[in-house]
């Protein structure tokens, strides 16, 4: 036990040569594991014209998947969700997001990801706002201002997208909180991190920071794209987001898209109370008018101060604007639709014994593939893959439950 | 929970275990103990850690001793104090829960924690003292028997006079020196006892501070009481100390040896002597203090000394050396018990001046020795009859060096042990080379070969064969277990500690994901193969691909990583290069670098600093040796260790003489290969080093062994299985791109969230175990890991 030192090299035997067939078949072993993309297993091959090409099916399947999990997610949530909700998405642009683990690498597919989860974004919360952080060189750059405007989010990530040296989360969290701290006690303060670098390195201790961003109620979310970071995890576990480690690509995307739905809300994270907003009406500018600033279509009705683009903030008297499709929206976040059960696993039976006929609810097309319907559990209807998709994700009811007398009577037609 | 263990054999045992579930290599764990138990036999288990051995062991032994009452006591040694404090708690956990089953009354259990003064003593002024030594001494000199009788004495003296005059004994401290918590413990006798309960180190102190007896003397009058005694190896393995605290342990105890990887080692260190040139110097020196201590007292005391003469005369056993008194005890034969004559000592040392001139012939004749130029080895036998022969003394003479040394200092009511420490090891020297004639070596250094320059004489009486020590403890009580996460190969253990085990046993751990990951990188990005063998160890090649594989480690994992290194002197040099060749500049733009030291102080400096990396998110790497205090002793559990390289097979300095001449005994004796042996104690210690990252099954942590040699069966086949079940086809001989692709997976497959659901799967609660007694049914409840082990533990729930 006491003895440490340099081994000779008389004693050691030379027996353990590595022996070439082992190391065959050792490669080949690793190479099935890990040299397989996943996208090998969509590619199929088209019967007529025997070429290869993307199997439909598998992708709609993997969508069906994820959106019943986020669906359960959102159902999980209980009845408290803020509806105004002011978010800072922190994309890390540190070195560690030149790496090249997802095709053609790690940078783009974040950037991609982002751009994407700020539309889907604002297309949950009209009623909200969101800015950007760009983490880089050891700083937080603070690329948009809280804002509504999905646009020019998008445009400013895109100019953006350029990685290197160090992340800091002490930095970034700072950034985010001192911002979130002027924002109006009715409004849900969330942060959500896009996390490719496995370190951070701070001018301080981090530990302030994450106490001082849970003393300001501020939900922080961490999406990483690699691994497991200690202090990240507790980060999220001490402010109440939740944390995530993509596995690829698909996945990444799926752990960012879930958190645009709003989040349930902590008991004492806002205050309740009356928010005075006003309902522009579109008016167009006849074009010889003129006038001082923006030529928007719409007009406030407190001070008839022109505005481009709902939702938003009146520039002249700051009233918050909305147009009343964005107020419905964001109210169904409260009463969600629930997931549709997959159809085939239940009426097997019925599909073999040949009824053929089967056709969706809504759209009256008839479904070839029974594998991909869904069926409500209140109203027993089935419907197709893309109304499926296109009631829980734009309409948000069911149209054969918020029409029951239309149900009734077509049971007594059959 | 309660269930029934019974394999078939005798009466069933109810075990009384105080979590609402257990894991199924728990409950063969326990089968396996219960066979042992039941044969009135030893056992070698081999478990990993994190799947709850300590509180298996305890719940399963406390359970058949409630069973069986005849069964005697449970002493669980431990290594460290922490590892001590740990059982306790455990058995507090447990002794809850018995009581509450049974009620208070029927479970009345003492369980108690015993280690040196040095963690135990209450005394402000004592405890204080830096060093394990220097507490004793003071302790001593407080609490020996004639110091305080003397005290009595005065204090009579004084209440009729005024002033009484000093004697200018060792203990000049007048009529203040004594130590209230003893005086207290002493006045209160028989009625000093301790309640039943669990009592921890910290415990005691505070049951001593509030009754004011003391809690070092007190828990050792308790342990003839005790249920429950945990403490260090050494006070069961090494004679000295352990014929003064476990010699009044009864036969029918069953004795547990937790985390006995390195039980062999223990052994032979504890009767192995080092002699250096500083030692003997410091020993002439005592000789010169011991000469003028007879002198004074044969003016004022020849009657003392005439007195231990006499006892001497009428033989060893009466002279009352071995009966134990008040705190003077001084440290005992270090020989085995067993082994020691029960003669009268020879009479060429009875008297006292004549014992002096022996030994101090003796340390003449050793310095003497140290002066070789040469490197000299030769057996005991050789030694005794150069001995004999040059400086006229004989092997029976030096035999009962030590007791005789003994007796002289506690004649001359020496309590300053300290000053007699060296003098004190030359007569366990001559006690032990005395003695045995076989299974120990003398080996002569002049210099140390790394610094051949330097001279650094010394003189070594190795023992090279484990089972000496600890046989006694074999024969002596009933059941013996030897336990660790490291015992593989399982059959190993037995021949080296001379025993027969009724079970040996390596169980495997069920997991509800794979949440270890060990891979073999045997070559770099270039293809061309890396090993820390002598002849490829310097080439800048395998430095430069050693060095890439840290880099990708730290761009893939999080956290912390640790690296262990088989020397040294090989991680300077390693490292040197590594800055030179910019490698080290790239790691440290993913993390911060420690490195461990031979020097203690820096080394927990510098753990501090990576464990605070670790929290801040910052990551770090610690560079770090196999075989050193770091790979023995410290967990890197959870984010402070998320992957562990072993760079190289650790294997054991092979021109160590020492070793040379253990290996040629253990070939002679044991019939074990030399080779056998070195890559045995070379994977140990590997699986040792790689085994720190995973302290529980919530863990996760990759395992690499950079090495060529370990992808061939003879020395992976030597991990221990719950290791081996992992290493899979598709991560052995790997390279390090590959590796790292690996390495990528697996740290994001860990990150996914994991449910206690799944946890559940390899966890039977009561419910379930229940439902498996009454129906056969259990095959399919089980995952597929556990069917393994399903068979045998399920058949008889
Ligand atoms: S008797 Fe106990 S309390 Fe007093 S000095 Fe010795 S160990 Fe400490
Ligand atoms: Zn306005
Ligand atoms: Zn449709
Ligand atoms: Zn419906």
């Amino acid at each position: 036990m006491t003895l440490i030192g340099a081994e000779g090299g008389g004693s050691e035997s030379d027996s353990d040569e590595i022996d070439a067939e082992r190391a065959q078949a050792s490669l080949r072993a690793w190479e099935k594991k890990y040299q397989s993309e996943r996208a090998w297993e969509d590619l199929e091959e088209d019967p007529l014209t025997g070429r290869l090409r993307v199997n439909a099916r598998a992708v709609e399947l993997r969508a069906r998947e994820r959106r019943a999990k986020m669906a359960s997610a959102a159902l999980r949530g209980g009845a408290a969700k803020g509806m105004m909700r002011f978010a800072y998405v922190v994309v890390d642009l540190s070195r560690a997001a030149n790496e090249e683990d997802f095709r053609p690498n790690r940078l783009s597919v974040v950037g991609h990801c982002a751009a994407a989860f700020v539309r889907e974004f604002f297309n949950q919360n009209p009623l909200s706002q969101l800015g950007i952080i760009v983490a880089r060189n050891g700083v937080a750059e603070r690329l948009t201002e809280l804002s509504g405007s999905p646009e020019a989010h998008c445009a400013a990530l895109r100019n953006a997208l350029d990685a290197s040296g160090d992340f800091s989360l002490q930095n970034t969290l700072n950034a985010a909180r001192t911002s979130l701290k002027s924002i109006p006690s009715y409004g849900s303060r969330e942060v959500l991190y896009i996390m490719s670098s496995l370190a951070t390195c701070d001018p301080g201790n981090v530990w302030t920071e994450i106490q001082a961003t849970k003393a300001a109620k501020v939900r922080v979310s961490v999406v990483a794209v690699a691994a497991e970071l200690h202090v990240a995890r507790r980060l999220s576990e001490e402010t109440g987001g939740t944390y995530g480690v993509s596995m690829n690509a698909d996945h990444l995307d799926d752990l960012i898209m879930a958190h645009a739905p709003p989040p349930p809300l902590a008991e004492d994270a806002t205050k309740s109370c009356l928010v005075q907003m006003g309902f522009p009406q579109k008016k167009h500018v006849s074009k010889d008018a003129l006038i001082v600033g923006t030529r928007g279509d719409y007009v406030c009705p407190r001070c008839s101060g022109r505005i481009d683009e709902l939702p938003s903030q009146c520039t002249v008297c700051r009233l918050t604007l909305v147009s009343s499709p964005h107020l419905a929206r964001s109210y169904h976040h409260l009463f969600p639709v629930p997931a549709f059960k997959e159809y085939a696993s239940r009426n097997v039976s019925a599909k073999e014994s040949g009824i053929v006929a089967l056709e969706c609810s809504a759209c009256l097309a008839s479904i070839t593939d029974a594998s991909l319907a869904s069926e409500c559990e209140h109203c027993s209807n089935v419907f197709c893959f893309a109304c499926d998709i296109f009631i829980h994700e734009r309409l948000h009811n069911c149209p054969h439950c918020s029409c029951a007398t239309h149900v009734e009577s077509r049971k007594k037609a059959s | 929970m309660r269930f029934t263990i019974d394999d078939g054999g005798s009466a069933p045992i109810e075990v009384f275990f105080p979590y609402d579930s257990v894991y199924p290599e728990q409950v063969a764990y326990m089968r396996e103990m219960k066979r042992a138990l039941d044969a009135r036999g030893h056992g070698a288990v081999e478990m990993p850690t994190g799947t709850g051995k300590t509180i298996t062991v305890l719940s399963m032994c406390v359970s058949y001793q409630l069973a069986h009452p005849e069964v005697g006591k449970i002493i669980y040694c431990t290594r460290t104090v922490p590892e001590m404090e740990k059982v306790l708690e455990e058995m507090k956990a447990l002794q809850a829960y018995i009581e509450k089953e049974l009620g208070a009354e029927t479970a009345r259990m003492l369980s108690l924690g015993l280690s040196s003064r040095k963690n135990m003593c209450v005394n402000p002024a004592v405890a204080d003292e830096g060093s394990r030594e220097s507490v004793d001494g003071r302790c001593r000199r407080l609490t020996a028997s004639w110091v305080r009788e003397r005290r009595l004495e005065r204090q009579a003296r004084d209440a009729g006079r005024t002033v009484a005059a000093e004697d200018g004994e060792g203990d000049n401290e007048g009529g203040v020196s004594c130590c209230d918590w003893f005086e207290e413990f002493e006045t209160a006798g028989e009625k000093a006892v301790l309640p039943p309960g669990v009592y921890t180190l910290h415990d005691l102190r505070q049951f001593g501070r509030a009754k004011k007896w003391c809690p070092y003397f007190l828990a050792r009058n308790m342990i003839s009481f005790a249920n429950v005694i945990v403490y260090n190896y050494q006070y069961m393995l090494d004679p000295k100390v352990a014929s003064l605290v476990s010699s009044a342990l009864e036969k029918e105890c069953v004795v547990v040896f937790d985390e006995a990887h390195n039980i062999d080692n223990v052994c032979i260190e504890a009767l192995s002597v080092n002699l250096r040139q500083q030692t003997l110097e410091n020993a002439g020196r005592s000789i010169t203090s011991l000469n003028a201590r007879i002198d004074k007292a044969k003016q004022t005391d020849e009657r003392r000394l005439r007195q231990e003469y006499e006892r001497l005369v009428n033989g060893l056993a009466q002279q009352g050396v071995l009966a134990r008194g008040g705190g003077e005890d001084m440290l005992m034969n270090p020989v085995i018990p067993d082994d020691i004559l029960r003669e009268a000592v020879p009479g060429n040392i009875r008297r006292a001046e004549h014992f002096v001139a022996v030994l101090k012939r003796f340390v003449e004749y050793l310095k003497f020795r140290l002066q070789s130029t040469q490197v000299e080895q030769e057996t005991p036998t050789a030694f005794l009859q150069h001995c004999a022969a040059n400086a006229g003394i004989d092997g029976k003479t030096l035999k009962f060096c030590y007791d005789r040394l003994t007796s002289l200092l506690k004649t001359l009511e020496v309590v300053d042990m300290d000053e007699y420490n060296a003098l004190s090891l030359v007569a366990n020297f001559a006690a032990l080379v005395g003695t045995y004639s076989k299974g120990f070596a003398l080996i002569l250094e002049p210099y140390d070969e790394r610094y051949p320059n330097i001279p650094d004489p010394v003189l070594q009486l190795a023992c090279l064969d484990a089972s000496l020590a600890i046989k006694p403890v074999f024969e002596r009580f009933q059941s013996v277990f030897i336990t660790s996460g490291t015992l593989s190969p399982i059959d190993l253990y037995p021949k080296l500690l001379g025993f027969n085990p009724v079970c040996a046993k390596s169980l495997e751990m069920t997991l509800t994901r794979e949440c270890l990951c060990p891979m073999v990188i045997t070559r770099g990005a270039d293809q061309q193969a890396v090993s820390t063998k002598f002849d490829v160890r310097d080439d800048p090649n395998v430095i430069q691909n050693y060095g890439r594989i840290l880099v990708g480690l730290a761009q893939t994992v999080p956290d912390g990583i640790v690296a262990f290194f088989v020397s040294y002197s090989y991680m300077e040099n390693i490292v040197s290069k590594w800055h030179e060749t910019g490698i080290l500049r790239e790691i440290m733009q993913h993390k911060l670098v420690f490195i461990e030291t031979t020097d203690v102080v820096e080394t927990s400096l510098a753990l501090d600093n990576y464990r605070r990396a670790c929290n801040c998110g910052r990551g770090a790497i610690f560079l770090s040796v196999a075989r050193g205090k770091v790979a023995e002793g410290i967990d890197f559990d959870r984010h402070y260790g998320r992957a562990v390289v072993m760079y190289g097979v650790p294997y054991q300095y092979t021109l160590s003489r020492i070793l040379r001449a253990r290996l040629e005994y253990l070939r002679e004796t044991f019939q074990i290969k030399e080779s056998d042996f070195l890559a045995f104690d070379a994977v140990r210690q590997a699986a040792q080093c790689v085994g720190r990252v995973i302290r529980s099954k919530k863990d996760y942590g990759l395992m690499v062994f950079a090495d060529k040699r370990y992808n061939s069966q003879d020395k992976r086949g030597k991990l221990p299985g719950w290791i081996t079940s992992h290493l899979h086809e598709e991560v052995l001989n790997l390279s390090t791109d590959m590796a790292m692709q690996v390495a990528r997976t697996f740290m994001r497959s860990m990150s996914q969230p994991f449910s206690h659901d799944d946890s559940k799967k390899s966890l039977f609660d009561q419910e379930m175990l229940n439902r498996l007694a009454a129906e056969g049914g259990y095959r399919e409840a089980l995952p597929a890991q556990a069917r393994k082990l399903a068979p045998e533990i399920m058949m008889h729930i």
